[in-house]
Formats: structure tokens, sequence, C-alpha cells
């Protein structure tokens, strides 16, 4: 029955408790801390750059002291479209390469009526080196983030970021509140659904892993898993609708906070690091 | 949001409650949007197809955002599709934020206004048109900035005739299931919401 255990993939990404600096950092310090970050990772174009980059996250992550096996766990469900995604794009992302660098590597293949060809270009092992390189930085970055911060935390990170486009009327408050919302139930949906996948399974379906080929099968299997899953959802929205209408909750408007929370020597230390670290990152011409 | 264009209005049928909108739309986006996390996290949502991209459900929680809710709702839920995609981006295409985020945002917009285009013609026909063109709002945009945008190695992220065969391989299985899902589920939640608003 290894094939319905959701929940585990699904709470990979909510809050452990710690200790460490990233931990006690201000959720808006550290937003914006990641998102300076996140830029270095997905502009550097050497592969130099993206070791450092990589490098930089993992220190990060060591810092952070959660076990970096725990992070990586939640790539696992998608782990095999990654390797085909990555094989595919080795091997032919070099066929359709403009920029006209130079050919490493080229095999031509003949499949019956299907004529074409393994290329291998410096631009294409450029890309698909990177491509790696920017999933694991991303999804450690994403995790770390999660991991560290509490859904209370980071939600009041984002109204306070979004305050000053208040004006520009983006409703700061709500963005938060759904995001919190969504964050809060997304383990109940996965476990909605692996129960309606039992219930399905149960009455014959056979959700064994088919291959690429039986893509129709596949189709097929999702909709009766899927459309009690939105209905049940439905509900579940309209029961929250009256809880909280209930309690006479009207949104952000005129709502104040207990603690004003400032910035200390930490976050704005964190700030400035990751903000030399990214211009440092970028302006730094690397031989490779 | 003017009353009378909203589509969903459920709970108005009967007008025993009066409720404030945002409340609603606050929390059926963030409801959908636990959908398409879940569905996006276990893997469950993606489709593999024999071309080795997936296909992908995960923008049906936009759709049905959208119609049900409204356009703000479906913006919403599509900026977290964005920001999912963004985070996980398996591909240099959605490492690039413009590609992640924009044509996302607009999923759920597009199947409202389709959505509430066609609905006075016939109900059947307005959800399996939104769903369709909700889906192929994604497709076509996402592909169209792929041709039209410069990636990080100078070249466009893709050539067009690429883009086309995706287009066919991905796209169209993408707008049937869509269509379909969106159809079933607007059907149901239709019913359900008379029978029964709120089980608290």
């Amino acid at each position: 029955m290894d094939e319905f255990e959701f929940s585990r993939s699904v709470t990979v990404g909510q809050y452990v408790p710690g200790t460490s600096f990233i931990h006690r950092m201000d959720a808006r310090a550290k937003i914006l801390a990641f998102m300076i970050i996140i830029a270095a990772v997905i502009t550097t174009p050497s592969y130099i750059g993206n070791a450092i980059a990589f490098a930089a996250v993992l220190a990060l992550v060591r810092l952070s002291g959660l076990p970096i096996g725990y992070l990586i766990s939640g790539i696992r469900p998608i782990l095999p479209i990654l390797v085909v995604y990555t094989i595919f794009n080795f091997l032919f992302l070099g066929n359709y390469d403009p920029t006209g660098s130079a050919v490493l590597f080229r095999t031509p293949v003949s499949l019956g009526p299907w004529q074409f060809a393994f290329t291998v270009t410096d631009n294409s092992m450029r890309q698909t080196v990177q491509g790696v390189f920017r999933i694991f930085d991303l999804i450690l970055l994403g995790s770390l983030l999660t991991l560290t911060t509490p859904i209370t935390a980071l939600s009041k990170a984002i109204e306070g970021l979004l305050a000053p486009f208040r004006r520009l009327k983006v409703p700061g408050h709500e963005i938060a509140m759904i995001i919190a919302i969504a964050y809060r139930f997304m383990p109940t949906v996965a476990e909605e659904l692996e129960r309606l996948m039992k219930a399905q399974a149960s009455r014959g379906a056979d959700f064994g892993r088919p291959g690429r080929l039986q893509f129709i099968q596949r189709t097929r299997q999702l909709v009766p898993v899927t459309v009690p899953l939105f209905v049940s959802a439905f509900r579940r929205a309209e029961d929250l609708i009256v809880a909280m209408e209930s309690r006479c909750y009207v949104g952000g408007a005129g709502r104040s906070a207990v603690a004003l929370d400032r910035f200390t020597s930490l976050e704005w230390i964190a700030l400035a690091v990751s903000l030399v670290f990214t211009i440092a990152l970028s302006r730094t011409p690397f031989p490779l | 949001m003017a009353t009378t264009t909203r589509p969903g209005a459920m709970s108005d049928d009967m007008g025993l409650m009066p409720q404030n909108r945002t409340v609603r739309t606050v929390v059926v986006s963030g409801v959908l949007a636990a959908i398409q996390l879940a569905l996006g996290f276990t893997g469950i949502g993606f489709i593999p197809l024999p071309t080795g991209v997936n296909a992908t459900i995960l923008h049906i929680p936009a759709i049905l955002a959208g119609v049900m809710e409204g356009p703000i709702a479906g913006a919403a839920v599509g900026f977290i599709f964005g920001l999912f995609s963004f985070l996980r981006a398996t591909t240099p295409l959605f490492q690039n934020p413009i590609i992640a985020f924009g044509p996302r945002i607009l999923i759920g917009v597009v199947a409202f206004l389709v959505y509430r285009a066609l609905r006075p013609l016939n109900e059947v026909v307005a959800l399996l048109a939104a769903g369709v063109l909700g889906t192929l709002t994604n497709t076509a945009l996402v592909l169209g900035l792929a041709v039209l945008l410069t990636g990080p190695n100078g070249a466009p992220y893709l050539p067009a005739d690429v883009a086309w065969t995706v287009a066919g391989t991905n796209g169209i299985p993408e707008a049937i299931v869509g269509g379909i899902i969106t159809l079933a589920v607007g059907l149901a939640v239709r019913g359900a919401g008379r029978a029964r608003k709120s089980t608290v």
C-alpha cells in the first residue's frame, strides 16, 4: 500500500521547531533574503557560479540544523520526472541550439521510420547542468523557508511585506490569508485524496503506476478521484466560511497587531550578506 | 466585484444569509489552492506522456476558482500555481518568473469570462468551454512566451516547431481533461450547493 502514502510527501513542508538563527530571524527579512538568493541562483550563467550558489544553499541548510535528507525527501514524488527530463534534455536539447555553440557530441540514430540524432553542444550541456542545480537550489530554499517558519509568522510576514502596496489596492491581508488556508488544508486534502484512491482501489481500480504508454488509462483514473475531491473541498469551504463569519471575521481592515516587530541587527546583517553575495556572484566573470 | 456578475453564488440562492464577498473569495481560493498544492506535491497531478513531457491537471483548481468564485479568486489560485511551478521548476522554462506566473494568473480570469459569457446560453456548454479555454490559455501563453522570450543562454526557450508539437501532445489532452473535470465538478457543486450549504 506504499503508493497511497501521500500524507508524508505533503507534511514535509511543514514547520519543524528549532533554535538556529534562521529559525529566529524575522520572517519578513527571511523572505526577502531568500528572494535575493533566488535571484542569484536563477541568473548566474556559469558552472562555477552555479556550484558556488549550490554550496551557499547547502551552507544555509547546514546552519539551520535540519537534516538535509529530510529536506530532499519532498522531491521524491517528482524524481522520476526529473530524471527522465534531464536525460531527454541532455540528449536532444543540442538539436535545437540556435546559438551555434560548439558541438561536443553527435550521434545519428535511426529507429525504423524515425531519423533523429543525439546532440550535445556546449550550450545545451550548460543548460542541462544548470537546470539540475537550480531545481535543487530552489527546492532546498523553498523547503528551508517553510520548515523554519511557522505558518502564522509566514502569513503575517507576507502581509507585512505587501503592506506598502495597499495604496495600489493590493489586498495583502487577503493574499496572506489565502496562502495560510492553502497551507493549512494541504495535509487534509492529501488525506482525503488517499481515502478516495483507497475507496476506488477497493472497488477494483488499479493505481499501480502505469507506464508512460498507458497515459489514457492514467487520465481516466484521475477523474473519479479528483471530482469528489473538489466537491468535498467546496463543502469544506462552505463550513469554513460559516465558521469565519460567525466569528465576525471581516478581513484585514482596521486590524492591528499586539507585538510590533522591528528588525534587529541579525535581520539587517542577513539581508546585507545575501545582497552582497548576489551582487558578487553576478559581477564575477567566472572562466567556466 | 459587482453582486450581479458573481457566478458562484451558491448561498445567495435562498438569500438566507448575507455573506461577506471577501471571506468567500479568500476561503474558496485557499481551499482550491490547497488541492492544487496537494496534487502537485504528491505527483498525482502529473500525467506522464510517452513524449517525456508531462501533462498536468494542476491548472484545473484555477479554472474552477474562476468559474465558481470570479476573476479575483481565479487569479489568486493561478498565482499559487505559478509559485509552485516556479519553486519546483524542472525546466529552465519555468525558472523564468514571467513564464511561471503570468500565464497562470490569467487561466482563472479567462475561465471566468468564458463562463460568464456562455452561461445564459447553456450551463453545460459554459462549463465545458471554460474548462477547455482556461486550459488553452495556459498552454498558449506558456508556449508563446517560451518562443518569444530569450532564455538564460541567449536563445529562445523553445523553437517554434517544438512549441507546436508540445501544444499538440500536451495541450490537447490537457484541454480535454480540463473540460471534463470542470464540467463534472461544476455540475456536482452546483447540485450539492443547493441541497446542503454547510455541515456546521
